[in-house]
């Protein structure tokens, strides 16, 4: 058989196919996958390092912006309270609608504390007993809240039975120096 | 041309590639869950210790109490300036200035200026009275301050030691016979 011409030469290799596919036809083409694996390796060590086992205890809105700092005290699942400049939320329902009224006072809330004190009978009916972990709400306040509003937040859940109110923050690496 | 007889085997030795593909199959795997169980934001607490605004209904105090409660600093943030009020006397620290913030201008304080105050305070303290462990701090504002400073100047606090903060809200002329009370005791 003789050789191809140039002009029957696609027909043999076919119109896609190079002549150095045609010649590597039965080599086994084999991926390098080191500099993959160093990625990933890389990748599970930092993603090991973020891991969380305890999983996420608590949902953050997204109606608010949390402050920073540099805090390292880990979070506990407790009452969450959210304090924006429009509402006052527990436990994922909407109990005050912040107004000039509410922010000229420096008392505790009626409704809020009712709405807590009601909370914390709730609990001690389910378990029969109230412990001090049952007594702390965690407070997730909007940057921008006026201190009125959070100090009539905490004296409404100091006045309902909640004793230990903690503030709940975004943590940042500490300076060495402030 | 012959060859020169070596005596060694002249059979192609065929290096051993290590199978990576296992490997590749566990990552692919390993890499999702902990990319799905990732916490990138960390979220902490502080805890606010209950103030003379903020009853909590237990009555016990004992004489190391009240002399630390005597003890503790105060600091007074207002809408023009921030104090710090403690035994030794109440003293500025600082005018407010504008900061930007994430796009916005708000007030802020100068929490340098506090850090080497309290530090200085916290020197005296442990030179004055050594034997009583003084934790508590008390922030005192008035009402429009923001929540964020209230937080960075418990950090600044809790830097030097004072990690029992209270927050308590006044009206400003309230604050103004405490500055002015602190400083004529001085």
């Amino acid at each position: 058989m003789s050789a191809p011409t140039k002009r029957h030469l696609p027909l043999t290799l076919g119109y896609r196919k190079t002549k150095a596919v045609v010649r590597g036809k039965d080599k086994k083409v084999t991926l390098n996958l080191t500099s993959m694996i160093d990625m990933f390796t890389i990748l599970v060590v930092f993603l090991l390092k973020s891991y969380s086992a305890e999983g996420q205890i608590v949902s953050l809105s997204d109606a608010l912006t949390l402050p920073e700092s540099s805090s390292e005290r880990k979070i506990e699942l407790n009452l969450e309270i959210i304090v924006t400049n429009d509402a006052i939320i527990v436990d994922g329902e909407p109990i005050v609608f912040v107004d000039e009224l509410i922010l000229s006072e420096g008392n505790p809330i009626p409704v809020l504390v009712e709405r807590l004190s009601d909370h914390l009978e709730y609990t001690r009916q389910m378990r029969g007993i109230i412990d001090e972990t049952e007594m702390r709400v965690n407070i997730q306040g909007d940057v921008a809240t006026r201190a009125i509003l959070l100090q009539r937040v905490m004296s409404s859940c100091a006045q309902a039975g909640y004793t230990t109110q903690n503030l709940t923050v975004i943590k940042v690496e500490g300076d060495d120096e402030q | 041309m012959a060859k020169a007889a070596t005596g060694r085997s002249h059979r192609i030795r065929h290096v051993s590639e290590l199978d990576l593909l296992p490997v590749m199959n566990l990552f692919c795997v390993i890499i999702p869950f902990l990319l799905l169980s990732a916490s990138f934001l960390e979220i902490t607490i502080i805890e606010m210790s209950p103030t003379e605004g903020i009853s909590t209904g237990a009555g016990t105090t004992s004489l190391a109490q009240s002399e630390e409660q005597q003890l503790q600093p105060k600091i007074i943030l207002t809408n023009e300036e921030m104090f710090l009020g403690t035994v030794f006397g109440t003293r500025s620290i600082g005018r407010v200035f504008l900061e930007d913030r994430h796009g916005e201008m708000v007030n802020t304080y100068d929490y340098d200026a506090l850090s080497d105050a309290l530090g200085d305070f916290r020197e005296e303290l442990d030179g004055a009275f050594p034997t009583i462990p003084v934790h508590k701090i008390t922030i005192l504002t008035v009402d429009d301050v923001r929540y964020d400073n209230i937080v960075m100047t418990i950090d600044v606090c809790a830097y030097h030691a004072f990690d029992q903060p209270g927050l308590q809200v006044a009206a400003y002329n309230v604050l103004q016979r405490q500055i002015f009370a602190g400083a004529a005791g001085e």
